[in-house]
């Protein structure tokens, strides 16, 4: 019985110790998403013109994301519209970054992490607009579109990475979350992060 | 919010500062309390605890009514500190508070927190600058009061910070006030459930945000039950124990609680349910037994139902009925073959609630035989010496035919003849049929007939007289809600009046209308949904004879509405003149008229600015002044434009007019008038002109005798001005010879060589070879012998100028030998020389034989003498004259130079 004990004692001191580091990660530090002596495999096989695909989710992604940063910060009424370069700045500083000039596969694996960090914060963003603007139904449904492409623009990445380049696990990171935020901290936050991602998938999307 | 644990008496007071020499608020909280109770007590401050310190302090005192006053407070605690700044953080810059929810109305306490004093910092709310007291270098408050409803989505108020630039803001949601639930009210419909509802009211716009909660509490049950619906609630009675009912409904959100009462008698508040098992029995055409059943409430509850009878969509029965459980009612003074619907409801009879929704249900009574005869009217033609008699028949109204019309029964009485009848019988829904009957007079009789029984009979009669007499047909005006006839009243008996007219008179069908009339009767209106503007109808009124023989009696004509003529009649122009013109047409319009033709109107447009007499100005819709004639004879068909201006333009069009108006105005047909001198001119000059012209083909005719007469080719001498010249000279011998005593006396010969062309100076000069001739005739009235000359000038003109007659003659001596041979010579001389020489036959060519007498002749340009001398004319004349002998020298003949000539 005290055995048992003991067991619970230490298995529940390492889930607290998960927890702690998950919420430390979640607040910008690279993760893991793969075990590190993973093997690389793909469920199913990668379409045999991968790259176009992953351009054209680039340029779909690119062509969109002015319109949605547009419809996000009228949505949030003043002082956004007016004041784009203080509430609406691209300073996000754990955004990933990308280097246009690097091989494909590091071009790749930038990318993976970007796409990575954007859509678990468009996740929080819609979350919100859906509280506080819930009449907003066309940046809600703008918002839903571009997580739609995002998921397949990390599935296509990913299966680049692995078959051709085996890389088995990227080291990502997460946006703050914004779920203990005052709401107008949390329309400056998607602000910022939608004014960062137009500015980033511009020339991810060139890059490519 | 603050909140504390204390351990205090009944009664509390907290006093609450910013500051400790400047309390803002003080509050009393009372309560029931044990000793050594823990009391939690919360409050919230006005400002938000993040703007600045804040300092409380607490007392207590009894407030038990069974302490006497005065009762005393106990002593302030010390005053305790609440700090929150120093939670902050370092931004420069915070606003506050955090996403505050009120309700419209409230006041608002917002601030901001600056780390430095040294910066500027403006705030805004709805884009506009508020203003605020700063309550210490770093700290601005803003007192917003009465705050409105915005949007649901809150209400951004954000501070701008200069230098630097950063914006901070908050989000401030305002709702609408939370109502009263309104209309709360309870009912049962078994006495088993209680069915509460209200009306929430207003929703307070900030749903995601304020969720309204609604709760039931019953006082004498003690029960509570959430309700999770916001406008109803069911409640679970107990009609055996507990008879009367409190109710509390309280709704409730994060800002504010509202509650209503209610308290009643649950058999008071009996809502029955609808009755239900609507029966009808023993349905004859006028009766009818009708039975329902109800919903049991408790024991031997008595229910007051109500019974509605409907037919053709109105009530026309209405009676209440008590029932326990089966309710039965006899329906009477029903129609019969009418379908009625039946409904019933029922309501508690002792404690009158509230009605149960309607149960119903429809029944038709039986059928009965046809009432009333059916409206008959006919249509006769002849054709090809028979009478084809149509028979119209209304159908039975409803009430008429007491059920459903199978047939018609038609039976022909001949009256002039045996009694003889025949039947026909014709199935429903026909409505007429088609007889050919000879001209004997004819009684019709017509029956409807049901499953049950038949009508009366409708009877009329065909007499052998068609009746058309010849009636004026009056003109009627017609309305929107019809035509207005009336008529004379007859002096004979009649039984009744028919007004016939066809619905669609355009249509080869016609549709016959009829109206009967009663005796009495002199006027009616007809009225049709079928009538339609500008389309005329015709209306014959007959009246019935006791023999029931219809006789034409007045025929009357119009229009329910007169519309303006849509066309314009073609329009010819005639006796144009310099000061008129005739305008004829061919009538208007071809049928069908749209209305009563009143006249024409005719449009002349000229550059004259005053109307002629007759005639008026008039505005054409595209803003052209014209004059306007009006012609008000409609049957009139030409018209005379008179008092114009000789060759002037001018245009015009007719068009037809109603009393609705004119037609549309087309294309102005364009006239000019004549010019005032040009006949008179045309009178003079195409006399002259044929004067002239048969002058011309006269003098043509008579050319040859013209010419000699005036301009001979070989002009008369003793005619001549020369004469006058000679006698000016006074030369006595000198006399003018006559052509007719001239005897030729030699031949001139010239021999001309084909190709050679020499010129004079070549040649040598060769004598021409003449043949001397004798004079022939001695009966020649001649002075004597006469000398032949030639005559140089003409011939070298005939020469020069004319080809064919060699100039000068030259040597020609090769064709001398020729020249002399006695048989060309007598050939020569076998032709009439005063001809041409054109005529002379090929092989004759150089034998040419020149006339003195003979003008030049034109035409062989081959024939060109060599080195021709300067051009002459043919015509040219050269003077001749006779020279006495002694003068004249030998017949020779000398080569005159080029250019020489007689004078």
């Amino acid at each position: 019985m005290k055995q048992c004990r003991r067991i619970w004692t230490i298995l529940r001191e390492f889930l607290s110790l998960l927890l702690v580091l998950h919420c430390t990660h979640g607040a910008g530090s690279p993760l893991p998403i793969t075990p590190v002596n993973a093997t690389c495999a793909t469920r199913h096989p990668c379409h045999s013109n991968l790259m176009n695909q992953i351009r054209n989710q680039l340029a779909q992604l690119n062509g969109s994301a002015n319109a949605l940063f547009i419809l996000y910060y009228t949505a949030q009424g003043e002082p956004f519209p007016n004041n784009l370069d203080k509430l609406c700045g691209p300073n996000v500083t754990d955004f990933p970054p990308f280097h246009a000039n690097g091989t494909e596969k590091s071009r790749l694996v930038e990318l993976y992490r970007i796409i990575a960090y954007l859509g678990p914060s468009l996740g929080n963003i819609t979350r919100d607009q859906k509280v506080l603007n819930p009449n907003a139904l066309s940046l809600h449904s703008k918002l839903n579109a571009t997580a739609d492409i995002m998921r397949g623009l990390l599935s296509n990445v990913l299966c680049r990475l692995c078959n051709k380049y085996h890389v088995a696990h990227v080291d990502v990171a997460y946006g703050p979350d914004t779920s203990g935020k005052d709401v107008f901290q949390k329309k400056k936050l998607g602000c910022q992060l939608l004014g960062k991602y137009k500015q980033v998938i511009a020339v991810v999307a060139q890059a490519f | 919010m603050l909140s504390r644990s204390i351990k205090l008496g009944p009664k509390c007071k907290v006093e609450h500062c910013v500051q400790r020499d400047s309390c803002k608020s003080r509050e009393n909280y009372s309560t029931t309390v044990k000793w050594n109770q823990v009391l939690r007590w919360s409050w919230e401050s006005q400002l938000p605890l993040e703007c600045t310190q804040h300092f409380v302090r607490m007392r207590s005192g009894a407030a038990d009514a069974q302490i006497p006053e005065p009762r005393f407070w106990g002593d302030w605690t010390s005053w305790e500190e609440v700090a929150v700044q120093s939670s902050l953080g370092h931004h420069p810059l915070s606003v506050f508070p955090k996403d505050k929810l009120v309700e419209e109305g409230s006041n608002v306490t917002v601030c901001y927190v600056s780390r430095s004093h040294h910066n500027n910092i403006s705030c805004y709310l709805e884009g506009i600058q508020i203003h605020g007291e700063q309550l210490d270098p770093n700290v601005c408050v803003f007192h917003l009061n009465n705050v409105p409803f915005i949007r649901d989505t809150g209400t951004n108020m954000y501070c701008k910070m200069d230098p630097g630039g950063v914006i901070k803001g908050i989000v401030l949601f305002v709702s609408k006030v939370f109502e009263e639930p309104k209309d709360f009210s309870c009912e049962t419909r078994d006495l088993k459930t209680l069915s509460c509802t209200w009306d929430p009211g207003k929703d307070t716009g900030l749903l995601t945000q304020l969720s309204p909660s609604y709760t039931l509490f019953e006082s004498f049950s003690g029960k509570k039950v959430i309700c999770t619906h916001k406008s109803w609630c069911d409640w679970q009675a107990a009609p055996d124990s507990q008879e009367m009912y409190n109710f509390t409904l309280t709704a409730g959100n994060d800002l504010r609680k509202r509650s209503v009462h209610l308290l009643f008698n649950l058999t008071h508040r009996v809502h029955p349910m609808a009755p239900f098992n609507v029966l009808f029995k023993n349905v004859s055409p006028t009766n009818a037994a009708m039975t329902w059943r109800v919903h049991s409430i408790g024991n031997y509850s008595t229910l007051l139902c109500q019974v509605e009878l409907y037919g053709e969509g109105k009530v026309i029965q209405k009676q209440n009925v008590s029932v326990v459980a089966n309710g039965e009612l006899l329906v009477r003074n029903l129609e019969p073959y009418t379908e009625y619907v039946a409904q019933v409801r029922c309501a508690h009879a002792s404690h009158f609630w509230r009605w149960s929704e309607w149960t119903r249900d429809n029944f038709t009574t039986a059928e009965a035989a046809p009432s009333e005869a059916p409206d008959v009217w006919r249509e006769v033609k002849s054709v090809q010496g028979h009478r084809v008699v149509t028979l119209f028949w209304k159908p039975l109204s409803k009430l008429q035919a007491k059920g459903k019309i199978l047939f018609y029964n038609v039976v022909l009485e001949n009256l002039d003849g045996p009694s003889t009848m025949k039947l026909l019988s014709i199935p429903a829904p026909a409505n007429c049929t088609e007889l050919a009957l000879d001209h004997h007079s004819y009684q019709i009789h017509v029956t409807a007939n049901n499953s049950v029984g038949t009508s009366p009979a409708a009877v009329i009669t065909l007499s052998r007289d068609p009746g058309n007499k010849d009636v004026e047909e009056a003109r009627v005006k017609g309305t929107k809600d019809g035509f207005s006839l009336s008529w004379k009243p007859q002096p004979r008996d009649v039984t009744g009046y028919i007004v016939e007219w066809c619905e669609h008179p355009r249509d080869p069908r016609c549709d016959l209308q009829w109206k009967s009339l009663g005796p009495n009767t002199t006027s009616t209106v007809v009225s049709s949904d079928a009538f339609r503007p500008g389309v005329r109808y015709n209306f014959r009124i007959y009246g019935i004879s006791t023999e029931r023989i219809p006789y034409l009696l007045e025929k009357k004509t119009g229009y329910s509405q007169e519309l303006a003529p849509s066309d314009s009649p073609q329009v010819h122009i005639g006796n144009l003149t310099a000061s008129s013109f005739t305008l004829s047409w061919k009538g208007w319009p071809a049928e069908p008229q749209p209305g009563f033709l009143r006249g024409y109107s005719l449009y002349l447009k000229s550059k004259a600015v005053q109307c002629l007499p007759g005639s008026e100005k008039a505005v054409l819709p595209d803003g052209s002044v014209c004059c306007k004639y009006k012609i008000d004879n409609p049957k009139q068909k030409t018209f005379v434009v008179q008092n114009l201006q000789p060759a002037s333009f001018y245009e015009f069009f007719l068009t037809p007019y109603t009393s609705a108006g004119e037609g549309p105005l087309g294309t102005f047909t364009k006239v000019t008038t004549q010019d005032e001198y040009s006949r008179i001119l045309i009178r003079i000059l195409v006399p002259m002109i044929l004067c002239i012209l048969l002058l011309t083909i006269l003098c043509y005719l008579k050319s040859q005798w013209m010419k000699e007469k005036c301009y001979p080719d070989i002009p008369d001498p003793y005619k001549s001005s020369v004469l006058s010249l000679i006698k000016s000279k006074e030369n006595p011998r000198l006399t003018i010879m006559n052509v007719k005593d001239c005897v030729p006396d030699a031949i001139e010969v010239i021999n001309k060589r084909e190709g050679a062309r020499k010129s004079l100076i070549e040649t040598e000069p060769t004598k021409p070879t003449y043949l001397h001739l004798l004079p022939t005739e001695k009966s020649y009235p001649g002075p004597g012998p006469c000398i032949c000359f030639e005559n140089f000038t003409y011939n070298q003109a005939a020469s020069e100028s004319c080809g064919p007659v060699p100039g000068p003659p030259k040597e020609q001596p090769s064709q001398l030998g020729l020249l002399t041979s006695s048989e060309n010579v007598l050939k020569a001389l076998g032709k009439t020389y005063v001809n041409s020489l054109g005529e002379i036959p090929a092989g004759e060519t150089n034998l040419n034989y020149v006339s003195q007498l003979a003008s030049p002749l034109c035409g062989d340009k081959s024939s060109l003498p060599t080195n021709p001398p300067e051009p002459a004319l043919c015509s040219e004349y050269k003077m001749q004259m006779a020279i006495p002998m002694g003068l004249a020298s030998p017949p020779s003949i000398t080569p005159l130079d080029e250019g020489e000539h007689y004078h």
